[in-house]
Parts: structure tokens; sequence; C-alpha cells
């Protein structure tokens, strides 16, 4: 949070990844019973490209959202980054160790989370789980007191700690996750889609609590996501991968400027606008009863909007950029043809 | 190794604590493994009906046969206690993913994998077990000497991890195929060579069997060579059977280590 | 609504085709897992082919329970053929689970009665099982023609194939009633297991069950084999095995083939009515 605009920090270097890739023979499941007996003989494989060299460099207390769609890499990247699996090409350095050599030191100052994947006893309270999570990670007893009480009472689940993880909603078993993840005071921390599933009062709570231990910690935190809010409310660095390659990367701010050409203009009227007259102005325009709405240039809407409201009566006026979603909803859709107004990856 | 002690406590703990919210299905557990094998038992009863011995001069008569089937009851009630239920979870860890959260802890994966589930109901066939081992033994025309019964515990371990290293290396199968239900029957079909004195695989294709299950599975040398130093007179032969036994499971655990930590290497993950 | 659930309708043949040819590519997609665990399964029968050899070695007599030591090789083998006939793997579990998670509610709106769906698919299973399985099983019999005794004249051959025919109706029934206690049952895995355990002891699976008619069961004159012969477990192994080697001739053999017909119609009965109140009960209580 010290950075000033999110960029990489200057200070050292948390994660250093260099060209890491990682690909995968698949066998294809022939359809139909000709193939089938075909492939008794020859089983059709081809090699999936998961990651295609992917280089970055993540500062100590950065909070950073990879962004992208299913199948884009996100998950290959952290199962990398966390050592669970090996990279074909390239190479990462987390905390200065080599991740997949899964050295204990190494393993002792991270945590992985996993959104919708339980690692929690199911049958038994949290609290067992927490305690065998003492003995793993070697805690000492009064500092793992202090930390798990900490970090119950911030999530609201100290009463919770002590039911079967089975009889708890979806919502509490993610808070109780995140203690457990948190319990060895990880360095840096992973997080695969943690609010998946969620509504949106947890994912809410979710949202605050890391933004609280991540700026009172000064924890390293990668975060891969499907929901903008998640992004919008925590991360002011995003990394947009898609195809396995990295699209972009900078503030989220400039996301919106780079990759936006228009901005959305509402206006409320008094009476049924005339579409007609719209259509006249030459924009894309949408009417909803006495709401149009306008995608207009954004060099030209200073010259424009003053022609717009003339002579209409009008009750109310919003100019807005696009929606976050929207925008990275066509960045995944264009797969990187969408041309960027500046190059990419160009610092702050 | 304290932590790792203190580690495996606490996994028992846990288990035993799981066990005792589902009494009823404890219960039902223990009950059924031990009407599975008093069927067997059963079984070996009828054959003595029949024949007073298994194989002619082998010396395998009623009590020296219960015996051994005692002694395999204890050395399956302990893997089947400490090691199946884990390695059943891993088939399911792999599909699931579940096995990612294990890699990224600090301590020895084959370790977690192999430890986290202990199931006490498969210990009640190893109590019948050590009752009918007793019973056996007291009524074998002649009593096992001192150092038999030093040797037996020490055999008895050997066989475990025999055991316990096939079962490392199924797990190591599973995660690199990602699935593998014919492996478990593999398992069980593998380990029911070792129900039966090594003596009844007679002629030229029982003496291959009993190669093979020797030297390259050293599946026969689990019960057998235990078993064999309690009902019968320690000689030479007994003694060589003794060696062998520890080394082979020696090597089986090194062996299984090594290709278990390749199979972590060539780990694929479950895609989420 | 409950006329149109309960009005058994068997799937069409072109339907019952389509799952025959889904079938057979999941076979041929796992084929590595099928043929090593096809072929694995004869294992056990090696290590009791060992023991019995052991066993006659051991003992002066030529025959045990009428059985010579070829006939009791040829008796396992051949329990492997009934079992491939007569065992449901995953079929009473199956059912069970689908009642738990529900999606046994599927075949209430669909118009088709679940339990032919489960036959036919059953029958699809079983054909393209065979079709693969008969590469282990010819080689094993033909290196084991030896144990055998020169084949038997047509009418056994015949009263040997009806038996089978008989025993996978039986094995279904059986097994599919069983499933169908998950409608009164949370957990019916333990009986499930407690029913394996019964079945394996009592089927003949684990000797032939000859050898229990020297042992008594308390009321005068009745041997523990006379009990046996009027259940139903016999029938799913011991029966058609016992038949091709001419342990059961005539008369004796004609009031066999009856009882296993008997316990065919009254498993598929009580199959229907566990069927019928189990649902009965599903749609009252909900699922």
């Amino acid at each position: 949070m010290h950075n000033s605009h999110g960029g990489p920090a200057s200070t050292d270097a948390v994660i250093e990844v260099e060209g890491l890739a990682k690909s995968y023979r698949v066998f294809d499941k022939p359809e139909g019973l000709r193939a089938s007996l075909k492939a008794l003989v020859h089983r059709p494989s081809r090699v999936v490209e998961a990651l295609k060299g992917v280089s970055l460099t993540v500062g100590r207390g950065e909070f950073v959202a990879l962004l992208g769609p299913n199948g884009a890499g996100k998950t290959t990247f952290l199962k990398l980054l966390s050592g669970i699996i090996t990279p074909s090409r390239g190479t990462a350095r987390v905390l200065g160790h080599v991740p997949w050599e899964r050295a204990d030191d190494f393993r002792r100052r991270f945590a992985l989370v996993m959104g919708q994947r339980n690692q929690l006893w199911w049958d038994l309270p949290a609290a067992e789980s927490f305690r065998l999570h003492r003995e793993i990670y070697r805690i000492e007893p009064a500092r793992f007191e202090r930390t798990r009480d900490e970090l119950v009472d911030l999530l609201g689940v100290r009463k919770l700690v002590l039911q079967p993880v089975r009889d708890l909603s979806l919502g509490e078993r993610m808070k109780l996750e995140l203690v457990a993840a948190l319990l060895h005071e990880p360095e840096v921390l992973f997080l695969d889609e943690p609010t998946i599933g969620l509504d949106v009062v947890a994912q809410h709570a979710l949202h605050r609590f890391l933004a609280h231990v991540q700026a009172e910690r000064k924890m390293t935190i990668v975060l891969t996501t499907h929901y903008m809010k998640d992004v919008a409310a925590l991360c002011r660095r995003a990394i947009v991968i898609t195809g396995g390659s990295i699209l972009y990367d900078g503030s989220l701010d400039q996301i919106v400027d780079r990759f936006t050409t228009h901005k959305i203009v509402t206006l409320d009227l008094d009476e049924a606008p005339d579409r007609e007259e719209f259509a006249r102005l030459g924009f894309p325009c949408e009417i909803r009863g006495p709401q149009v709405t306008l995608r207009i240039d954004r060099q030209r809407i200073a010259d424009v909007l003053p022609e717009i409201l003339r002579g209409r009566q009008v009750r109310d006026v919003s100019v807005e950029d696009v929606p976050l979603e929207e925008i990275v909803a066509e960045l995944f859709r264009s797969g990187g043809t969408a041309a960027p107004r500046e190059p990419a990856g160009a610092g702050a | 190794m304290g932590r790792y002690l203190s580690i495996f406590l606490t996994f028992t703990r846990a288990c035993l604590v799981r066990d005792m919210t589902f009494r009823t299905n404890f219960v039902i557990e223990c009950l059924t493994s031990l009407g599975w094998m008093s069927m067997n038992l059963a079984f070996y009863l009828l054959v003595f009906q029949f024949t007073p011995e298994i194989g002619k001069g082998t010396g395998w008569t009623r009590e020296p046969f219960f015996a051994f089937v005692a002694t395999g009851l204890i050395i399956n009630s302990i893997v089947q206690a400490l090691f199946m239920p884990s390695a059943e979870e891993l088939t399911e860890m792999v599909r699931t993913g579940g096995l990612d959260a294990v890699l990224v802890q600090p301590l020895d994966a084959q370790f977690l994998l192999s430890m986290h589930r202990v199931d006490f109901s498969s210990f009640a066939n190893g109590l019948v077990g050590a009752g009918l081992l007793g019973w056996a033994v007291m009524r074998m025309d002649h009593a096992p000497p001192a150092a038999a019964w030093l040797l037996y515990p020490l055999l008895i371990l050997c066989g475990v991890a025999i055991l316990y290293s096939l079962v490392i290396m199924l797990a190591a199968a599973t995660i690199l195929l990602g699935r593998n239900q014919s492996l478990y029957d593999f398992w069980f079909y593998i380990t029911n060579f070792s129900r039966y004195p090594a003596e009844i695989y007679a002629g030229p294709w029982g003496g291959l069997l009993r190669a093979l299950c020797t030297f390259v599975i050293p599946i026969l040398l689990v019960v057998n060579v235990p078993a064999r130093v309690i009902t019968q007179p320690l000689e030479g032969r007994g003694w060589a059977l003794v060696g062998l036994a520890v080394g082979a499971a020696l090597l089986a655990l090194v062996v299984s280590r090594l290709v278990f930590q390749a199979a972590l290497v060539k780990y694929r993950s479950a895609s989420s | 609504m409950s006329r149109a659930v309960t009005t058994p309708r068997f799937p069409g043949l072109r339907a019952w085709f389509t799952m025959l040819v889904i079938c057979l590519e999941e076979r041929l997609a796992y084929r590595g897992d099928f043929i090593l665990g096809t072929a694995m399964r004869f294992l056990p029968i090696v290590t009791q082919v060992f023991l019995w050899t052991a066993v006659f070695a051991a003992t002066t007599r030529t025959d045990i329970a009428g059985y010579s030591r070829t006939d009791i090789v040829a008796y396992y083998l051949l329990t492997m053929v009934t079992r491939a006939f007569s065992s449901m793997p995953g079929l009473s579990g199956g059912i069970a689970r689908s009642v738990r998670d529900g999606s046994i509610k599927k075949y209430l709106v669909q118009p088709v009665d679940y339990v032919s769906f489960l036959l036919a698919a059953r029958i699809a299973h079983k054909l393209v099982y065979y079709v693969v399985a008969v590469v282990p099983f010819a080689a094993v019999f033909f290196l084991c023609r030896g144990y055998f005794p020169s084949a038997p004249d047509a009418a056994t051959i015949a009263a040997f194939l009806l038996a089978l025919l008989l025993s996978f109706l039986l094995g279904f029934f059986l097994e599919a009633t069983l499933g169908m206690l998950g409608f009164w049952f949370l957990e019916v895995s333990s009986i499930i297991f407690a029913y394996m355990l019964v079945q394996y002891l009592l089927s003949g699976h684990m000797f032939p069950l000859d050898m229990l008619a020297g042992v008594p069961t308390g009321l005068a004159g009745v041997s523990v084999a006379d009990v046996v012969r009027w259940l139903p477990f016999e029938y799913t192994a011991y029966f058609p095995a016992a038949v091709w080697l001419g342990k059961i001739r005539g008369a004796e053999l004609a009031r066999a083939l009856a009882i296993e017909a008997g316990w065919v119609v009254a498993m598929a009965v009580a199959c229907r009515v566990a069927w019928w109140r189990g649902t009965r009960r599903y749609s009252a209580f909900g699922g």
C-alpha cells in the first residue's frame, strides 16, 4: 500500500517470474464406436499450453489480482507459484525459493487458499484442524493462540470454531479456511477464487477482512477471481491473462483508460425521447422509457455533450466509464486483439 | 521426528473423535470386519475337517496354521487401520485436487498422505488375531523359544513395512494416472497370495509363483516369516528367511519412497 | 400420476441399442483397467487351486464331499462363469445413492419404468462385458482344460444354461431390491455389506457347498447344506457349476431349478413392491 500507483513496489521483489510456461499432454476421448476402436491402437493426444511464457515481478506488500476467463491459465500460474506443479520452461522465485523444490522453509512462509476446496476436517470442529496446523507449521503455542483469537474475532467466527465444519454454511467455512491459512502468519498469500459461490454479504465481509490483514501485516497477496467487485475493492494492480499469456499488467484505473474508447452518457428526460432525433446524432444509443443511453467517443465528449443538452428538458445527466466488467469481458473475448491505446505492460 | 510423532497423534486424536461421533457406524464397521474374518476362520475349520495338514510334511497342521492365520490378521489389521484408509482417500484427493493442499504444507507429503487417516475399527481384527495366536500357540506341540518371541514383533513390523511400501507404490501410480480403481483391486489380489503358507505353492508353476512373490514382490515374506518363526523350530533355513524379510522390508521402503518422490514431480494437479 | 409412473415400459429397442453402444464405448475407453481387472479376478482362484492341491497331498482321501482334486479346480472356474452372470457390481449401491442424492426424481417424471430401465442397462452392460471378457475366460479355460471331466450331455448343458440365465435374473432382482431399501434407510451400505458377507459364504463362492453336507444344524438329520438349498444364495454361484459337473441330476435337478425360478419370481415381485411403496413414500415425504 505504500507505493503510490499500483505498479511494482520499489522495495524488494517477493515474486520473480521469468518466461514461465506449462504444457500438458492430453488424450482426447474419441466419440463414436468406430473412433473408440481406433483408439485401441493409437490414442490421439495433443499438447495444451496452459501457460505460454509469463514474466512478472511482484513486490512486497502488493495486492495483485489475476483476471482471466476460465482456462486462461490463472490457476496453473498459482499452482506453479505454490510449487504444486513443475513448469515445462522458465524460472520462478517466491521469497527467494524455487517453489517446486518444496523446501519446508519456503512452505512455512506462504499459504494457498482455494475457494470451494475444503481443507478443514469435514466432520470435526475447525479448532481441531487449527491444532493440526499448529503442529505442522510448528507455531509457538502462545503466538498461535494470539493469532487465532485475533483472526476469529476479526471475522466474527469465534462461536463457529467449535462446531463441526460440515454444519457450517459455505461463507462461514471460507472464513475458517482463511483463518487456518493465516495462522502461521504467511508472508505471501495465494487466493484462488476465494469468493466463488458466496453471497454478497459474505463477499463483502471477506474483502474487508483481506484488506485489513493485508494492510496490517504487509502481506503480499495474489488473488485470482471472476468477480470484478473483488478486484475493484481490493487491488490496485491487475494482471489480465488470456490463453496463457499476459494481456495487461498495470493499475485498474488504467485498464479503463487504455482499453476503452467510449464513455457512457445517460440522460433522464422529462418526456418520451424521440428515437429518430437521437439516432441522427450518430452514436449508438439505447432508449428505455424516458432514459437515453449513448456511447460517445471519449475525445469528442466535451464537444458533443453541450450540443445534446441544448434545447432539451433534461432532468438528470451522467457521464460514466464503461463498467470494468464489460471492459474485461471484452478483453477476454478479443483475446488481446483489442488493440490497447498504448503499449501494454508499461509501468504507471 | 518429534514433530512428526505429535502430528501423527493429532491425526489419531481427530480420527478417534470422529469415530466416536459416529459410534453406530463405528460399531457396524467393527462387526462387519469381524464377520468377514470369522467367515474365513469357518472356512479353514471346514478344510481341516477333511485333512490333518495343509501340504504333506509342511508342518501346517491345525494349530500352527491358525497361528499363521492369526499372524496374517494382526499384520493386515495394522495396515488396514493405519494406511489403507489414507491410500483410498488419495484417489479422491487426486481427482478433486485435495492433494494440492497437502503439497503446500511444510511437511513430508508421503508422511501426510499415508498417515492422515486412522481407522480404529480395523484394530478389532488384530485383537482377535492376538487372541487366536495365543490359543493356537498354547495348543501346539512345542512352545516357541524366547528368541522366537523376540523376533516375532520385529518380523511383524517387516511385514507391515512391505505391505506399506506396496500401498505407497500404488499411491504413486494413482498420482501418475489420476485414477486407478483396478490398482486397488490389484492390491487385494496380490496380497491374496500372502494369505496362505508359501509351501502350498508346489510344483513347477507353484515354484515360479513362489519365487516371484518372494524376490520380485516380496509378498510371501509378509506373513510367512513371522508365522514360521513362531510355529517352527529356528534352524538354518529359518534364519535365512528372517534375514531375507528384514532386507526385503528395508529395500521396499527405499524403493517405494523413490517411486513416490518421482510421482510427485510428475503430478499434474486436477484442473479446477 | 402414480399410474404413469408405475406402468412398466421397457425402453424401446433403439434406445436400448444406443445404451449398448455407449456401454461398449465406455468399456473401450477404460480397456486397460478392464482387461487387467478381468484377468486379475482369476488370481484368487490360483491360490485356491494351490490350497486344495496341498490339502489333497496331505490327506489319504481321493475325494472330498464327492469332489476330486480336479473337480474342485473345475468347480472354482465354473463359479467364475456363474458370478459373471449373477454379480451386479454397483447396482444396489447405485440405486441407494440415487435415492439419497435425489437423482431418482428424474425417473419419476420420465416416461420410463425404472426397474425395466435398470434391467435393460444391466443386460447391455453384461453383453458388452461378455464380448470383452470372453478372451481371458477362454484363455484360462483352455489352459485348465485338463481339470474338466468330459463334456456333459445336451440336457445337462441346457439345464446349465437355464440355471445361468435364472442366476442373472435372480442376482439382478436381489440386488435391486436391496438397493431400494434406501427408500427406508438412509445408510444402506452396511446392509449391502452384510448381504455380501452372507452371499459370499452361502453362494458357494468360497467352497463347494456339498462340503456342508456333513455339518449339522442341530436339528435331527438336517445338515447346513439342506437349509442352504432352500435359500436364494447358492443359485448365484454354486448351482450352475454343480449342474455342469453332474453333481445334481434328475429329479433333484428339476426341483432345484424350480426353487431357483421360484426365487426369481419372488424377488421380482419384491423388487416391484419395494419400488411402488418406496416411491410412494418418497413422494409423500419429499426428497
